[in-house]
């Protein structure tokens, strides 16, 4: 569905999308012409009331709702080329619009039902993110229905109008004008044009005004050693997909740094291999903590925190050597074994011009070592875009660290945080607190209440961006705009709007947008893009890519580069801490999000809170075993106290700590999870989930540095539950009751690209299985029979599917001890084996593999219903007929690959507001039955139904599963196996990589898998690897 | 009409097996026999023809098997034919057990109310005192009057001492028919 | 009522004394001595009426007490699944089951013995059955009750268990599922319990009425509505034997469907330790096992508490020994076989699931299971110990704790480790677990005491009926042929 249009719903209206006639021709109806016009203002008039009208229809108990009401509802938000009266009561609408999860500016398309979004969709256009939607973006969903969020402006505790805000804003700012004092606006990346115009605006109104920008996971460093060799302060826009070496130091690009997806995006298109030959990058990753990324390289180097410097300034100087540019100074000894570090040189320097080096390190020396050898590399001007880079993170720690200083010298009068909160995720924010209160003007602009507004005088709600008008440059050259999919709850306003307001004119949201669309993005269109000239058109496609005005490149200045000194590693033998986003966090701005903190990491499993994750040595040394408090004292003597958790593949002098986590107010989950005797609470009350790593980060020659601290770990006493999607590790059964042969097991095929090139079929450890079957072919498919096919080699186990199925299917939080007594409700979990790696020791191999149901032909769950609720579909799938089912659980004891769920308590939704995040498509399930993936069957049932209605047959790819269309790396593939042409189809007959999870059990799952591949030395350690 | 029938106790199976041989001698009728316990050998002393009831149980079990059979084979196959785990809609093998337990059920179920009709046709147990005693020690024989050589005192006398009855009673029953 | 015949005193004997009680084996068998103390017909009679028309004793209300409480405990626990939710157990989703069908399997076990003993002996022409058939019986009642609870309570959605028998209903054609093992276990149970009630009434209506004749007032009146106006005679008794003979018949093979059965709950699932053939008769072989080891258990304590030394003797005790002693011989084969199996199929699963079971996390449930069910059941093999009824009234209880974890090996264990390593998940019970174990038991006793309280507790005409064709204690005085 690459060439999908965006928002349509209904297939015919989508055809006529394509054909490029969408927009005048009124196709479901007799539209008023006036409706589809592009006139400014008033052409939504009669666009608001369907749309909007859910708000009033269907009685919120929320006074913010309702007094939303009262308000004058934005316009003309997109009605594209439905009008209103066709809007179809139960019929989903789609909606273009940008990802607010993180600052990467992926395009969505949100799915609207009565009103309300319900599902997040990647938008298969948007030249960022191409279709993929991590598992944070899925989420920011259920943030929309939050019910701590802000509603209206608080002023010294008390609510308050908008006008009495605007009125004491305007005169404590005027008189900080007067007065000549300094005002700081504390943001996190701005890159919109819209927002960037109004910072502008405001910095120009009030002269002594500043703009800080500061990233809580901060890219600083990379801007400022581009700075030093380029000469510009940016970060290179990355394409993955043209690399054939990459080597990623301590950055965990598919994971947490920067633009996952864009990133996994490329990374799985130079990972295809059904060409011939066929074509595999080769990833290394050297790091630390055991990261996302790390976890699916072909070859992982761990090295302790703190030494990535050494590493970037041997490989700059040997990388420089090689082309004969003059070299950095190498003065730590290697921090990995010889070999290691030479086999990865070499693969980089004879792919140069294709090989790559990311770095992930918050050190200007460090990441100049890195430019200078991608420099080396020829990664400039192909792989790396500096002349059109990526804006996603923009924030500069230098000028951070110089406010931090300014306001404890109290030279700042007055001060406005938007949309961040450094108390909580800033290095330095301690200090904050104890200086803010210095400030006479403190303004915040917030989601809800967090840490940072705790300390100001007035704080006013931000929108969630599914309620904003918006815009988003992330990578220079593509605007990407964001659209209000709902009636705003409470009275929220914009950081633009505001700033706008405080320094004079007041204009609407749309207003703002739209003119900065007239004034900074029309002219900016490339020439011959007349259909994007229009508003509507952009904000139906969601993006239009612009011109970029090429700069006259500076040369590289190779001596600056070479001058480079990076840090060296902290003396003696002792714990050194790395500070690491999780997937599921990132910096903690979504830590009040259920559906995260419930979210396993992919590699720990860990939910609802962090660890102190320890390599097994570590642990042995400290004696101590997984659940163990722990307590990590750093500088100053600040301190974590959590419980250990063993994580293979980590240094034995590193101890690594998950951000995002220790976030006041997550105290509100406790009661998350059913209420029972033995139930233990989610959080202690008045405690939060996990702790803070944040006040572990300090600032060091201009950068927050993230790893390589000194710490003291000891024994702390006591133990804490870990509560871990996944407890047993390894294909390899325990030693000690291991069969002789069948120590290992074989869910996950796995081999190396050597052996695959020689034999396609490598890497199966058995013959094909007969398909001798006992019975007569007595049940048919005759329409559809849909099978799907999950990718090991491009599948990241970056856990989008996860939260988009719990989105589309209506997958209540079970809470913390319900996770810790192994009662996730999860119908897609992602399974992660570790493999040792033969001759390293305490290196390990990562493998993700998506389970659900595998919808067997010969269900062995089906067989022993005694009430028949689970039976097969003459679509090939399996169904569970809930209303039917008793709860025997019979079905899930026998279920091979234990993907069946079950409803042990009734998880109420006690959140009325959180509520209307539920897919009215789908059942919410009681208390007593079982459930599980049913490969989304109210979307195979939407489909079909819609071809049917016109008349054709389903086309491949019209159907597709929320996991399918979220997933950034495109693994799965879902569609018609009887249609010998659909892309399943034709993996199953012609993929010698196909092969079915336990086929000698001869349920025939509907659902294979590919072998993974990696692409290993060419020397490898040993040749296939079965499992 | 009403007839004499002679209450003839004992306190031991083989005095009564004894006793009773001689009476099925005499021209007289032996109406009964109640025992605490069933005694070896009576019935064949008696008269009795085979039970019939293995015939119920057979039927109760033929029954039995049949239902079950069709029910399992018209739910699944007929009435609401369905995929389960993609074995045929006449999966035989898996109807076994069930048809089988309903076998066993009908058949039990069945002789027992058979036999509970069958007794319902049962002579009573004699209204004289020491027939009380059938449940409890007491064998009792009742020997009913035919023709007018039926002389009570002189049958007690005979069964007190020759045959060593314990007690011996002379009622007048109401004849039913 | 004149009674001109004085039975013979008794001789004063004590059970000890008499060595002609431990007679070879060889001896012809229906020389043996089942009953002591050449009990008369009406002394049998009152010996097993006399608790039933006296006023409990002191220990009987103790005992009833604990029971009760323990079936409070019980009724509160299930309660508090039934408002709360199946969640109050251990269970997770990858232990789907495991007090509950552990607890479910025991019960019907126990059963057993008491159908074997009542039908299987009754074919078989044992005399010794008929001291013990009626409680025997009664405890196979009790316990497919307690076992019927599980099934019923570890739905998810009890409300609805009716929902597993097939009836027309006005949604349509919608039918249960004939293939699954638990709609088997309906009619299985179902029919299990139907036949042993029945059979148990049928057989305890001569005795009702022995009760009716002895009794006054309203207990006369239950007692004889209850016993369907039997009055013994010699039609009706040809007929009670036909229908016992029919009925046992009926028996013995429901005995053995049954818990071949309850065994295919788990030899029909795909789950390594639990797909396998063996499991039918390894399944009867040790329900009997276990079965036997209550029986005893219980009579030990109620020859004992309701003064029936002389009906259930140190001979009962021995031949219920030597049953346990063999059936523990085919239980033990079976883990031999289950062994053997496991390592002959060449299948890693199921050679894991085994190593699994005696190595793994919870390998000690599995050494308990050995050592209660195959070790310390080899001291029945001595005389001496046979002999000792304490000694034997502990192994038996070791029995039952050994049968209980059998199944919460084959169940538990199984589960907790099939075939993808990343569902594995260990099981730790909870209180309400605890709580609804502790109710049936406390179910089973309430209703064991009660029994012993209403009902005759030995089969009196059966014994009648022996005792009269059993050698005399002092040479043959008075009725030997």
């Amino acid at each position: 569905m690459s060439d999908a249009v965006i928002r349509w719903t209904t297939l015919e209206e989508r055809d006529v999308l394509r054909q490029g006639a969408a927009v005048s021709q009124p196709t479901v109806g007799a539209t008023p012409a006036s409706a589809r016009d592009e006139t400014p203002v008033d052409d939504g008039g009669d666009l608001r009331l369907s749309r909007r009208g859910f708000l009033a229809a269907s009685g919120f108990t929320m006074a913010g709702a309702l007094a939303a009401c009262g308000r004058a509802p934005p316009v003309h938000s997109a009605p594209g080329a439905m009008a209103p009266e066709d809007v179809v009561a139960g019929r989903a609408t789609w909606y273009a619009t940008t990802c607010g999860g993180c600052a990467a500016g992926c395009g969505l398309i949100v799915r609207c039902r009565d009103g309300r979004p319900v599902k997040v969709e990647g938008n298969p256009r948007h030249p960022v993110s191409a279709g993929g939607v991590c598992a944070v973006g899925q989420a920011t969903l259920l943030g929309l229905y939050d019910s701590r969020r802000l509603l209206r402006p608080v002023v010294d505790g008390r609510d308050a109008t908008w006008k009495a805000v605007d009125e004491r804003v305007r005169t404590d700012l005027e008189r900080v004008r007067a007065t000549g004092g300094a005002i700081r606006l504390v943001t996190g990346t701005v890159n919109g044009p819209s927002t960037s115009a109004a910072v502008a605006a405001f910095l120009a109104a009030f002269p002594t005004a500043r703009h800080v920008s500061y990233d809580a996971l901060s890219a600083s460093a990379i801007s400022d050693a581009h700075r030093r060799t380029h000469g510009v302060r940016v970060v290179p826009r990355v394409f993955l997909d043209r690399a054939e070496t990459i080597l990623g130091l301590d950055a965990d690009f598919l994971g947490t740094w920067i633009s996952p997806v864009e990133h996994t995006r490329g990374w799985r298109a130079g990972r295809t291999l059904g060409g011939a030959p066929p074509r595999l990058s080769h990833h290394v990753q050297v790091e630390a903590a055991l990261t996302l990324t790390g976890s699916n390289a072909d070859r992982r180097v761990r090295l302790d925190a703190g030494t990535e410097g050494a590493f970037a300034a041997h490989l700059a100087a040997r990388l420089a050597k090689a082309a004969g540019l003059p070299a950095p100074a190498t003065p730590d000894p290697l921090p990995v074994e010889a070999a290691a570090f030479d086999s990865v040189v070499a693969h980089l320097w004879a792919t140069r011009g294709r090989s790559v080096v990311l770095c992930g390190t918050n050190d200007v020396d460090v990441q100049a070592c890195i430019a200078l050898a991608n420099e080396a590399l020829g990664a400039y001007g192909g792989i790396l875009d500096v002349a059109a880079p990526s804006l996603q993170r923009t924030g500069d720690d230098g000028g951070f660290a110089a406010f931090v200083d300014e306001l404890e010298a109290g030279t700042v009068s007055a001060v406005i945080f938007a949309g961040c909160n450094p108390v909580a995720d800033a290095a330095g924010g301690a200090r904050l607190t104890a200086a803010l209160p210095r400030v006479a003007v403190r303004i915040g602009l917030a989601e809800r209440h967090d840490e940072t507004t705790a300390a100001l005088t007035v704080v006013t709600p931000l929108p969630h961006a599914f309620e904003a008008w918006d815009d988003a440059e992330p990578v220079r050259g593509v605007v990407s705009f964001t659209q209000p999919l709902v009636e705003p709850f409470g009275e929220p306003r914009s950081l633009r709007a505001c700033l706008v307001a405080w320094s004079g004119a007041a204009m609407s949201e749309l207003d703002l947008v739209r003119a900065t669309w007239r004034r900074d993005v029309l002219p900016r269109l490339p020439a011959g893009a007349a259909e994007a000239s229009s508003w509507r058109t952009a904000l139906r496609d969601g993006f239009v890519r612009v011109d970029v005005p090429r700069a006259p490149a500076r040369p590289f200045d190779v001596a600056a580069a070479a001058a480079a000194a990076p840090r060296v590693r902290p003396p003696g033998d002792g714990w050194v801490l790395a500070c690491v986003p999780s997937v599921a966090m990132l910096d903690g701005r979504h830590a009040q999000n259920p559906w995260l903190q419930e979210l396993p990491d992919p590699i720990t499993k860990q939910t609802w809170g962090n660890a102190v994750l320890l390599s097994e040595v570590s642990a042995r040394r400290l004696r101590v075993a997984d659940g163990d408090r722990v307590r990590v004292t750093g500088k100053d003597g600040v301190t974590a106290t959590l419980p250990a958790l063993i994580q293979p593949g980590l240094g034995d002098r590193t101890v690594v700590l998950v951000l995002g986590y220790g976030r006041a107010g997550t105290d509100r989950f406790a009661g998350v999870g059913p209420a029972w005797i033995e139930a233990k609470p989610t959080v202690v009350r008045g405690g939060t989930v996990g702790a803070s790593a944040t006040p572990f980060l300090r600032f060091e020659r201009g950068a927050v540095v993230y790893g390589g601290s000194p710490v003291v770990v000891e024994r702390a006493g006591g133990r804490e539950d870990v509560a871990r999607a996944q407890v047993y590790d390894r294909l390899d059964v325990p030693k000690n009751v291991a069969p002789h042969g069948g120590e290992r097991r074989d869910p996950v095929h796995e081999t190396t690209l050597a052996a695959f090139t020689k034999d396609r079929r490598a890497g199966h450890p058995h013959a094909a299985h007969s398909a001798a079957d006992l019975w007569p072919a007595e049940h048919r498919t005759p329409g559809e029979r849909w099978r799907m096919v999950v990718d090991l080699t491009a599948c990241t186990g970056c856990s989008a599917c996860v939260v988009s199925c719990q989105a589309e299917n209506n997958i209540p939080v079970v809470g913390k001890d319900e996770v810790f007594r192994r009662r996730d409700l999860a119908w897609m979990r992602i399974d992660r084996y570790y493999a040792d790696v033969p001759g390293a020791t305490g290196e390990v191999e990562v493998v993700h593999q998506p389970m659900l149901c595998q919808h067997c032909e010969n269900a062995p769950c089906e067989t022993v219903c005694p009430v028949l609720a689970t039976v097969h579909n003459s679509d090939g799938t399996n169904g569970q007929v809930y209303n039917r089912c008793v709860g025997t659980r019979y079905c899930a004891n026998n279920c091979p690959y234990k993907v069946r769920r079950f409803n042990w308590f009734d998880y109420a939704r006690h959140d009325r507001f959180a509520d209307l995040v539920l897919n009215p498509d789908v059942t919410v399930r009681t208390r007593g039955v079982m459930e599980k993936c049913s490969m989304c069957v109210q979307r195979l049932h939407e489909a079909r139904a819609e071809a049917r209605r016109l008349g054709r047959p389903l086309a491949d790819g019209e159907a597709r599963t929320a996991c399918q269309q979220s997933c950034p790396a495109s693994a799965i593939v879902f569609g018609d196996a009887n249609d010998p042409r659909s892309a399943v189809a034709r993996l199953i007959a012609q993929d010698a990589r196909h092969y079915r999870v336990l086929e000698e059990l001869n349920v025939k799952p509907s659902v294979g898998y590919l072998t993974k591949v990696r692409n290993r030395p060419a020397d490898g350690e040993g040749a296939e690897r079965h499992g | 009409m009403s007839r004499r029938v002679l209450v003839v106790a004992f306190d031991d199976e083989h005095r009564l097996l004894a006793a009773l041989r001689h009476a099925r001698a005499t021209p007289h009728e032996v109406l009964d026999v109640h025992a605490p316990y069933p005694v070896h050998g009576l019935p064949e002393l008696l008269g009795e023809r085979p039970s019939r009831l293995p015939w119920a149980c057979l039927a109760g079990g033929l029954a039995g098997l049949g239902l079950g059979w069709a029910l399992q084979v018209w739910t699944s196959v007929h009435d609401w034919p369905l995929n389960v785990g993609g074995k045929p809609h006449d999966s035989a093998p898996a109807f076994v057990p069930v048809a089988f337990e309903l076998t066993i059920l009908l058949a039990g179920l069945g002789v027992v109310a058979a036999f509970f009709l069958a007794e319902r046709r049962r002579s009573p147990a004699p209204a004289a005192a020491c027939a009380v005693r059938a449940t409890d020690d007491r064998f009792v024989v009742s020997i009913g009057a035919r023709d007018a050589t039926f002389d009570g005192p002189a049958l007690a006398r005979r069964f007190r001492e020759e045959f060593g009855a314990c007690e011996v009673e002379e009622i007048l029953v109401e004849d039913a028919t | 009522m004149a009674d001109p015949i004085v039975v013979a005193a008794i001789p004063e004997r004590t059970m000890g004394a008499a060595p002609t009680t431990a007679h070879p084996a060889h001896e012809p068998r229906d020389d043996v001595r089942w009953i002591l103390g050449d009990k008369g017909p009406r002394d049998i009679t009152d010996d097993v009426c006399r608790p039933l028309g006296r006023r409990p004793g002191r220990g009987w209300w103790a005992a009833f007490l604990v029971a009760l409480a323990m079936l409070g405990v019980g009724v509160a626990s299930i309660g508090y699944l039934f408002v709360t939710g199946i969640g109050v157990w251990g269970l997770n989703r990858t232990v789907g089951w495991a007090f509950d069908i552990t607890n479910f399997v025991f019960w019907v076990g126990i059963g057993h013995a008491g159908t074997l003993i009542s039908a299987i002996l009754l074919l078989f022409r044992q005399k010794w059955r008929t001291s013990i058939n009626r409680s025997a019986e009664a405890m196979t009642i009790f316990a497919v009750m307690c076992a019927g609870i599980f099934p019923l309570i570890h739905m998810g959605r009890p409300w609805f268990g009716y929902w597993v028998f097939p009836y027309p209903n006005t949604r349509g054609p919608l039918w249960v599922n004939f293939r699954s093992p638990l709609l088997w276990d309906v009619f299985a149970i179902g029919t299990y319990f139907t036949i042993s009630l029945v059979f148990w009434f049928v057989g305890l209506i001569p005795d009702l009425a022995t009760l009716r004749d002895r009794a006054t007032g309203l207990r006369r009146r239950v007692y004889a509505a209850l016993s369907l106006g039997w009055s013994g005679s010699a039609r009706s008794w040809k007929r009670h034997e036909t229908v016992s003979l029919l009925l046992a018949g009926l028996a013995t093979p429901l005995v053995v469907s049954v818990h071949s059965v309850v065994s295919f709950d788990f030899a029909t699932s795909v789950l390594p330790g639990w797909h396998a053939t063996i499991f039918p008769p390894y399944f009867v072989a040790g329900a009997v096992f276990s079965g036997f080891g209550m029986v005893l258990t219980l009579m030990l304590i109620a020859r004992k508490v309701m003064g029936l030394e002389a009906y259930i003797t140190k001979k009962h005790v021995e031949m219920m020994c030597k049953v346990i002693l063999a059936m523990g011989a085919i239980v033990a084969f079976a883990y031999a076989t289950e062994l053997f199996m496991a390592w002959w199929s060449g299948n890693p699963y199921e050679r894991f699931a085994f190593l699994n079971r005696a190595f793994g996390p919870t390998g000690w449930t599995y050494w308990v299971m050995v050592g209660c069910n195959v070790v310390i059941p080899q001291l029945l093999w001595f005389r001496r110990v046979r002999a000792n009824l304490a000694v034997v009234f502990v192994v038996t209880l070791v029995i039952n704790v050994g049968m209980w974890f059998e199944r919460f090996v084959i169940i538990c264990t199984t589960l907790q480790r099939d075939f993808l390593p990343s569902s594995w998940a260990d099981f730790s019970p909870t209180l309400l677990d605890i709580g609804t174990f502790v109710g049936s038991f406390g179910l089973f006793f309430t209703l064991f005491l009660l029994f012993c309280r209403l009902v005759p507790m030995i089969a009196m005409a059966e014994v009648k009926a022996v005792t009269a064709h059993q050698p005399k204690a002092d040479d043959g005085k008075g009725g030997a042929t």
